[in-house]
């Protein structure tokens, strides 16, 4: 469906009720916040683990856009304004609350010149199949922040290295190295839940 | 190339395909071609995530009230 024919509660469209909260309509913005609040809460819940958290930076995500709503020109999708918008302030928030940084000194860890540890390919081990929503889920959350956070916005998100880099002030190679780390340590957690799944079975 | 060469250039394989000696060393070594299975498997399944929770209603009521404090706009008539 196109924003333009998505047609709310009140029976305008997205489009009207972005035109009608820029010049101040209360009832179009609670139209826009109805329609947006679950994709930007659970943008910030996901990069933050944390509920109550993720329910303040909502509002401080929804409070900026009433405040900046009027200078959206439609140069991009709204949806995907009002994300950026929230990714800004939920990075904002974490970097306040002293954010890992993302390092440039960090490479990928050196493997040994004799290969990787052997006990990762044996077939049974494939995680092909093994992942439902739920183990993801659990799996996302016990991430460590740094990972966590570049995680959600590519592989969940959908942005890409470029963009990422520019977010968090980093370069593309490090935002690169920094999602292999988290897809390696999202592998290790993963396997861990199947292996403790299985013996449970036993 | 050896699996330590390999897992260097992981980050490039995984997401663009990789080179044509990395393609053979993917082909002939099973650790490394179950390694690359797992990471696109994730990659994959990050997809399931979508949107699942609404936040609480207070969330909505704060924004309303800060709204009206700041003056922004005339304060909505009615709850989401």
């Amino acid at each position: 469906m196109t924003i333009a024919k998505k047609i709310l509660a009140n029976g305008v469209s997205e489009h009207e009720a972005i035109e009608r909260a820029q010049k101040g309509d209360a009832e179009s913005f609670e139209a826009l916040y109805g329609l947006h609040k679950r994709r930007v809460y659970s943008l910030c819940l996901r990069m933050t683990g944390n509920t109550a958290e993720a329910e303040d930076l909502t509002q401080e995500a929804f409070l900026q856009l009433y405040r900046k709503i009027a200078t959206f020109r439609g140069e991009s999708a709204f949806s995907t304004w009002l994300h950026r918008l929230a990714v800004n302030v939920v990075l904002m928030h974490l970097r306040k609350k002293g954010l890992p940084e993302v390092s440039l000194e960090e490479t990928l860890e050196p493997q040994q010149e004799d290969g990787p540890k052997k006990d990762i390919g044996t077939r049974d081990n494939v995680l092909a199949g093994s992942i439902d929503r739920v183990n993801l889920e659990r799996a996302v959350e016990s991430l460590p922040p740094g990972y966590r956070i570049i995680f959600v916005l590519h592989d969940v998100e959908g942005y890409e290295h470029n963009e990422i880099a520019e977010m968090m002030g980093c370069s593309i190679g490090n935002s690169k190295s920094q999602l292999h780390k988290a897809r390696m340590k999202l592998r290790d957690l993963l396997k861990q839940s199947k292996a403790e799944k299985a013996a449970n079975r036993r | 190339m050896t699996c330590a060469e390999f897992q260097k250039a992981l980050p490039d394989i995984i997401d663009g395909g990789g080179t044509e000696d990395q393609q053979k060393h993917l082909e002939e070594c099973k650790v490394c071609a179950d390694l690359v299975a797992d990471l696109r498997y994730i990659a994959e399944a990050a997809k399931l995530l979508v949107p699942m929770e609404d936040p609480s209603p207070r969330v909505w009521n704060n924004i309303e009230r800060e709204v009206e404090r700041e003056g922004l706009a005339k304060p909505a008539r009615r709850n989401v």
